[in-house]
Order: C-alpha cells, then structure tokens, then sequence
C-alpha cells in the first residue's frame, strides 16, 4: 500500500522500492553508487535538510561518512564518530538485541533529558545528534555488529517521521549493511588472491635466482673438472648448446625445468670424474681393465653428487645413463632403448661427437664429416637413431647458418684451458 | 564575541564549519585560500584560524608562517588529513596551536576551539 510522504502530490511506494533496493544491493560488489542513490533518495523524496550515511571504518575501527546529502550536509571526509562517542555505544551496546526494531530520536533524548538533566551520557548524545543535524538515527547491523548508521535530518515541513517511515528505513539500514559486508568480503578475497598471487611471484623469483646462481656455480665447475682432461676442446658449455640443439631438433616438448636438467646434465655429465685419479684420467693411450673399472665409476660417482642437490636430483640419473648404449651393451646397467631417459641418450651423442671432434691423447683431431660417420656407424648399437638423425640434421642446419666462413672451432668456442688458438 | 576564521579549499567544509560554530555563538569569517585567509586576518583579528594546509598556490604551512610571524596573538588549528610526523613536528616547530586530523570529531573540535578562545579572555 503506497503511504503517503510529506508531499501529497507524491507517492513512494515503500514495498516495491524497498524490494528493488534489497534486490539489487546484496549482489553487488561495489555498492557505493547504490548507498549514494539511497541517501539521495530518500533526501529529495522526503524533503530532508540532511540524509547521511555512516559506515564503520575497519581500518581504523570508527565511523566515518560514506555520503551525506541535503543543505545540512556534513562533508565526507571530514568528521569521524569514534567508538566511545555516545550515539555509536548507544546502538553497539544493543548489539543488534532488538534488531530491525532499534531507532534513536533526537526529540526523544531531548524529553528525556528534562526528566534527567544532569545525565552526562544523555548530555553527550544529544549534543552528538545536533552536531550532525540528525534529528532521527536507524542502525544497521550485520550478524550483531553495527556496521552502518543512517541519520536523517529534519523535514523541511518540520513534520515527525511516521512510523511506517522508521520501519522502511529499518530495513534499508539492514540492506545496507549486508551490502557493505559483502562488497568488503570480496573486497578482501580479491585482495588476499593478489597479496598470495604477489607472495608466490615472488618466492618464484627467489627460487629462479637461486638455481641461476647455483647453475653458475655447477657450471664453472664442471669446467675445472673438464679442464683438468688435457685432451678436452672448447669449453663445456658448447657441449650444453649440442644438447639443447639436439633437444629442438627432435621436438621433444621441455619445460622450463626439464631444460635445466638437460643442461645440468650435459654440463655435468663427467662431474664423477673428479673422483678418478689424475693418473687414470691423464694417462696416454689405452688404460688396462682394472683402470677402465675405476674410470667406469665416474658415472655412478657423478650421480651420487647430483643426487643431494636438490634442485637437480633428476640429473643424477641422467647423468648415470649417460654411458648406456641403445642395443643394451652399455655400463652401469645395461639399459636398453626407451629404458635409456631420452636426456641420457642425447647426452650420449653429443659426448661421443665431441669426443672425436676434441684432440684426445689416444686419437688425432678428426674432422666433423668424419664424426657425422662414427656417429652414424654407431646409430641403433651405441646410440638412439632418432638422436643422431636429429643431432646431424640440427648441426648441419647450424652450420649452413653460418655460412662458409663458419669453422667449427667458432661453433665450439676456443680452448679455455690452452689460451687462443 | 568569539571570532573563528574557517580556511579551507574545500568550499563544503568551510560551509559546514560555518553553520556549526555560529550555531554554537561564534562570529565565523571563510576563506578559501592562503592569500584570502591572510587578508581576512589583516583585516578581521580572529581569535582562532581553523587552517587546511593542503591548498593550492600558497598552502597552509606557508600561511601559518606568515600569521605567526605578523599576527602572533592569533591561534591556529591545523585541521588537515596529512598526518605524517614531519609535517606535525614542522606545523608545531611553526607555532601551530593545535594539530587536528580530518576526520576530526566535531566534539574535540569545538572544546579545542573553546579552550583557545577562554584561554584568551581568561584574566588570569
């Protein structure tokens, strides 16, 4: 039933509006744009001197003006109801006890007051209530707590407010609340997702530099490692390009973290040589079959050191296949085949190339087509053909890159340990 | 007559300020700039000055300065929302009588104001 306002001519049809305003209000996120439309509302369509809403501020934990309108208005921004100010602790102390039935009327603390005229508190309240021209305040509560408070000043026909009135404002102040809960509730959750999304970023980035430094660390190394067999050329680290070559040749789909195993593993892949004497290690020509056992180890010693850093523990047993062959004649284990990580079997060929590419003790220098042939030789018994297929067509593919003045030497890099060429 | 000039860019603040201290028997001048604010002074003696600091051209800091400096028997308020520690220690350092932080509670305002103007009038 419409009820009639302080104008005659006009209408409010308090229970469509309010069900339009409970409707919308609860299912918005940012309900700031709606608690203007109300406070505004309700001042123009009441004719009200001033219509303000205030809402708890849970940073600070006080009241401030989230709107106020009318030409009694008080600007947002400027004044604060602290906690212990009368009007709040009037509402708080209530917690919410007689919900949807709670109102304050300046005219009724004034009556009152002349009953007890030396009430401090009372004194305080009424005082509150005429700073803020608010001659009528409705509290809004959310699960007990005052969250907001609408104040409305008086009517500019100087007429009370009726009763229906107070009981529409009620609920409003109910809607509001809730409104203002739920945009704040994911408010928080939008923020806590960001702060947590930050957080993970960032230990990402911890990580990332960690493992980079740590890369560094391996990699010069595994170069002292490498530069102590006088029979290595270049520098370890083109043994890495290789692999990681050979890996895009073949296709194979490698994460961010795979990659770096593979390159730890090319890079690392004779680290267990530090654990065979100097003696083995440099010797010319053949080694007898009790030398070649203890340099066999270096494979399973070079496992077992990547096998306690965490960040490259899957390397470890890549680096202990690396010596399988692909017909299952290899050592430690004699895999076979696909029982061989296909990171080992690349490792595989790039060692082997570069093998015979390097100036060893026991071999002269040889040259790229006649590594491409050994290599070839040995695909299917040594190694996976698919490997060497990929690792040929890659190499050759980098090499016509680089046109006719392209030596290999340029591709591997200089010797570090023997100064310029 | 109590007299409280009201100094803030803000026109709406300064029109509210207005309204509550006449409501409350003072005689209230505005001002929406440091130079107006320093003619008001010139030209009205105010007991108080309630004085914003962030303002353009010339802001409250500056203005603070020159009323200590030409008008010293005149209080001043900060009423700011700047509330670093630098800028209460310089307004203090500058002679500032009080340094109040928007929001403010109308309640401590009009009793600092009061205590402003008793303590003047006191005959002590």
């Amino acid at each position: 039933m419409p009820i009639r306002t302080s104008d005659p001519k006009k209408k409010i049809d308090y229970q469509k509006a309010l069900r339009d305003f409970a409707q919308s209000m609860v299912h918005l996120r940012r309900p700031e744009r709606l608690l203007k439309m109300i406070t505004r509302f309700l001042e123009r369509d009441l004719a009200l001197v001033h219509m303000s809403l205030l809402v708890h501020d849970d940073l600070r934990d006080r009241f401030i003006f989230a709107n106020s309108r009318g030409s009694r208005k008080v600007p947002v921004g400027l004044v604060r109801i602290d906690l212990d100010n009368p009007l709040i602790a009037w509402f708080r102390d209530r917690k919410g006890a007689e919900k949807g039935r709670d109102f304050l009327r300046l005219a009724s603390v004034r009556k009152e007051l002349t009953s007890r005229k030396s009430d401090a508190v009372l004194m305080r309240l009424k005082k509150t209530m005429e700073h803020l021209n608010a001659e009528l305040a409705i509290p809004g509560y959310y699960k007990r707590t005052l969250e907001a408070l609408l104040l409305f000043g008086r009517k500019k026909n100087g007429r009370p407010f009726t009763a229906s009135q107070i009981n529409f404002f009620q609920v409003l102040a109910q809607d509001c609340s809730m409104a203002i809960k739920t945009a704040e509730y994911h408010e928080n959750l939008v923020r806590r997702n960001q702060e947590l999304n930050r957080k993970v970023a960032e230990v990402e980035e911890l990580r990332r530099k960690e493992r980079a430094t740590f890369y560094e660390v391996m990699r010069s190394l595994a170069q002292e490692i490498y530069a102590k067999d006088p029979s290595t050329f270049g520098h370890i680290s083109q043994v890495e390009k290789l692999g990681l070559m050979t890996a895009r040749e073949m296709g194979l789909a490698l994460d961010e973290h795979r990659r770096d195993i593979l390159s730890a593993s090319l890079i690392l892949h004779d680290v267990g040589k530090i654990g065979v004497p100097d003696h083995i290690l440099q010797k010319p020509g053949g080694l007898d079959e009790g030398e070649w056992q203890i340099m066999k180890e270096h494979v399973e010693k070079g496992a077992g050191i990547l096998a306690h850093l965490s960040d490259f523990r899957e390397a470890a047993g890549i680096v202990r296949a690396h010596h399988e062959n692909f017909n299952g004649t290899g050592y430690p284990r004699g895999l076979k085949g696909v029982e061989i990580p296909i990171e080992a079997r690349i490792v595989s060929v790039v060692d082997a190339f570069h093998a015979i590419i390097s100036t060893r003790v026991y071999r002269p220098s040889q040259s790229v087509a006649f590594a491409f042939e050994e290599l070839k030789r040995c695909s299917g018994t040594q190694f996976d053909p698919e490997v060497v297929e990929a690792f040929i067509r890659g190499l050759k593919k980098e090499l016509r890159k680089a046109g006719d003045r392209f030596s290999m030497v340029d591709f591997m890099g200089k010797p570090s340990h023997t100064g310029a060429l | 007559m109590k007299t409280l000039l009201i100094v803030d860019d803000e026109f709406e603040i300064c029109d509210f300020l207005k309204t509550f201290f006449e409501e409350r028997e003072y005689q209230v001048r505005t001002a929406t700039s440091g130079q107006a604010a320093l003619r008001e002074i010139a030209e009205s003696r105010p007991n108080v000055v309630l004085l914003d600091i962030q303002m353009p051209v010339m802001d409250g800091m500056a203005v603070l300065k020159k009323i200590k400096q030409d008008f010293p028997g005149v209080k001043v308020i900060m009423v700011t929302a700047v509330e670093t520690r630098e800028k209460i220690e310089e307004a203090i350092r500058l002679g500032a009588d009080n340094y109040i932080t928007k929001p403010l509670s109308l309640e401590y305002l009009e009793k600092d104001v009061q205590e402003k103007i008793s303590h003047l009038t006191s005959p002590a």
